[in-house]
């Protein structure tokens, strides 16, 4: 079979994607021993596996250098374009929602609100499909903030149990998708390496 | 004010030496290849009106065109496309000309990219259209052409995958949903997005939708049309079968022209839905993460333009496959440069040697400088093999780094 080389999202993705493989019995003593080294060997099947930061898988993935990656929904939506998204791995669960001052009403009124937000696309395309104007502040750290100082009227953000939201005074108006791990694949890989590919996929469904 | 004057725009590149050299090889193995074929080539205009390409603004959507206006205001765009202009040229230019008509191009496309992820919104592309037929021997010659087009360009490692929007087409017509849920079907069968495709089809609980479920998994090789004799039994009105016995036999054909081990069907090919008619296909190398070939039956398109023409063709991503032989060391690097030095009055017997040895396949610098000793050390900076020293009787040979002979 030929190589095949799959991108990892650093970080939480990455240990439940090592816990998934483990369970396919891969070998995954080197990506839990890295130390500084950012391309690592599962010897069989044989799998190089690279570490990257989330947008980065999609990067390595779309243009190839990567046959296959793992990555948030999240990132997918706000800079994927074509691959090919193949499985639900069904981990790092949580959603994007629209989050406002606890008590305010968002669609009141007739200005043009103001959204802060780490995914301005995500933001943008939701309002788009509703049909609404709105403003984008691209915010890079703690977006909860930006409502608080009066910056923006809502934040789109990703949301796992709510507590920073109400801890900081905030709350979710509504539900903006669903997001989970997801299994990418180039377009050319999947053709041209068709059986060991499908076979990988096989093997982790079988795990799912 | 900040100037831009040292760099180049997001999306465009210099290129220099071999990148040109073997862009060019790939291209003139092409034309040679289409013009043995009886395609003649057209070159259509680098910008047109916004309105060519606005009927199908579904396939070329107005973020991605570059802009231009005329003196009256008038919106022009960069050809994103040749096939749409060829459409237009056959439509308007050729309207009495014997049927088929086949052409060729070789031109650059335009598209507007972000820049940050190394695409390029300049490519060049070369492909063929046949126009007038919409027999089975078009197709098949269409596509034997596009096999043998990556072989002349030196590309043994290649993957032909077939299919027909047809059959999208015709189970997506079965299911009572919206245009913007059709978008989205389709959307999930092009990226084979199975999990999401699941969740869209729910709602829907019929034959159609279960086939629709199983699309983006139908590729592989010839086992695929057993597996869909399987998949469509409940579809007994003949249309399908219809499709996918042809399917089946341009598959067949193609294996029988020589193919065999380097195609694929997939019944998932659903890009540019509105666009294609019929069979459509990509091509794959090794080295590349999408498409160099892309092609396809269009027997719409010209009837936008006012002429009812089948036609069917095939456009190949140049840049692509010139990235990939230089990738994989297909080239011939340096060749060896002889220097030629001369006396200032000898320079017209320099000027014939130099004709000789170019006409004998030599390259053959003639040199500027003014003194043997100049010379010397730049044949040693430039790597080359030898410096002939021509006067008007005799020709002195003087071996880089080496002794001189007679």
């Amino acid at each position: 079979m030929s190589k095949l080389r799959i991108a990892l999202t650093k970080g939480r993705l990455e240990n439940k994607t090592v816990e998934l493989f483990e369970k396919m019995g891969l070998d995954c003593s080197a990506i839990k021993n890295k130390g500084r080294s950012l391309i690592l060997h599962i010897p069989e099947p044989d799998i190089d596996v690279v570490l990257a930061k989330a947008a980065d898988v999609i990067t390595y993935v779309e243009s190839g250098v990567c046959d296959m990656g793992v990555v948030g929904k999240d990132t997918i939506q706000e800079c994927g374009s074509s691959f090919y998204e193949v499985l639900d791995l069904g981990f790092g669960r949580c959603r994007f929602a629209l989050a406002v001052r606890a008590g305010s009403d968002f669609y009141g009124g007739y200005g043009t609100k103001c959204i802060a937000t780490k995914y301005p696309k995500v933001a943008r395309s939701y309002f788009e499909s509703k049909g609404m104007d709105i403003d984008v502040v691209k915010i890079e750290g703690s977006v909860e903030l930006a409502p608080l100082l009066g910056l923006a009227d809502g934040i789109v953000d990703i949301v796992e149990t709510g507590r920073t939201l109400k801890e900081n005074g905030l709350e979710i108006a509504e539900y903006v998708s669903d997001i989970s791990a997801r299994l990418i694949v180039n377009v050319a890989s999947l053709k041209l390496k068709k059986n060991d590919i499908e076979n990988f996929i096989g093997r982790i469904e079988r795990c799912l | 004010m900040r100037r831009y004057d040292k760099i180049t725009p997001d999306g465009a590149k210099d290129r220099l030496f071999e990148q040109c050299e073997v862009r060019r090889e790939v291209l003139s193995a092409l034309s040679v290849l289409f013009e043995g074929r009886a395609y003649r080539e057209v070159i259509t205009p680098g910008f047109e009106f916004y309105d060519v390409f606005d009927s199908s603004s579904n396939y070329f959507p107005q973020e991605s065109m570059y802009k231009l206006t005329d003196l009256k205001g008038r919106m022009l765009v960069a050809r994103p496309d040749s096939t749409v202009p060829i459409a237009r040229l056959v439509a308007t230019r050729l309207r009495s000309h014997s049927l088929p008509i086949r052409l060729y191009y070789s031109q650059n496309v335009y598209s507007l990219v972000s820049g940050s992820n190394g695409r390029s919104g300049e490519v060049m592309q070369a492909g063929v259209e046949l126009i007038g037929s919409n027999s089975s021997k078009s197709d098949l010659e269409v596509l034997a052409l596009s096999a043998e087009a990556l072989k002349r360009c030196r590309i043994s490692d290649f993957r032909i995958e077939i299919g027909h929007i047809g059959i999208y087409k015709y189970l997506i017509g079965k299911l009572d949903c919206s245009d913007a849920q059709r978008e989205n079907i389709r959307s999930c069968i092009e990226s084979k997005n199975y999990a999401a495709l699941g969740d869209l089809l729910k709602e829907f609980d019929s034959p159609a939708a279960k086939a629709l479920g199983q699309l983006p998994r139908m590729f592989g090789g010839a086992e695929i049309f057993e597996e869909a004799a399987e998949l469509f039994r409940d579809f007994a009105d003949g249309e399908l079968d219809e499709i996918i016995s042809y399917l089946e036999f341009v598959y067949s054909s193609l294996q029988s022209c020589g193919l065999d081990g380097k195609l694929m069907v997939d019944f998932g090919l659903v890009n540019q839905a509105d666009y294609y008619t019929g069979i459509i296909f990509h091509g794959y190398i090794k080295g590349a993460g999408e498409p160099v070939v892309s092609g396809g039956r269009y027997d719409g398109l010209i009837k936008d333009f006012g002429e009812n023409l089948p036609a069917t063709g095939f456009g190949i991503n140049v840049d692509l496959i010139t990235a990939a032989l230089l990738q994989n060391g297909l080239y011939n690097a340096e060749k060896k440069k002889v220097l030629v030095f001369c006396a200032e009055n000898d320079v017209s017997s320099a000027f014939s040697y130099i004709d000789a040895l170019s006409q004998s396949g030599v390259t053959a610098e003639f040199c500027t400088f003014d003194t043997l000793e100049e010379t010397e050390s730049y044949a040693v900076s430039i790597c080359a093999d030898r410096i002939c020293v021509v006067s008007a009787d005799n020709v002195k040979i003087i071996n880089v780094g080496g002794n001189a002979d007679e």
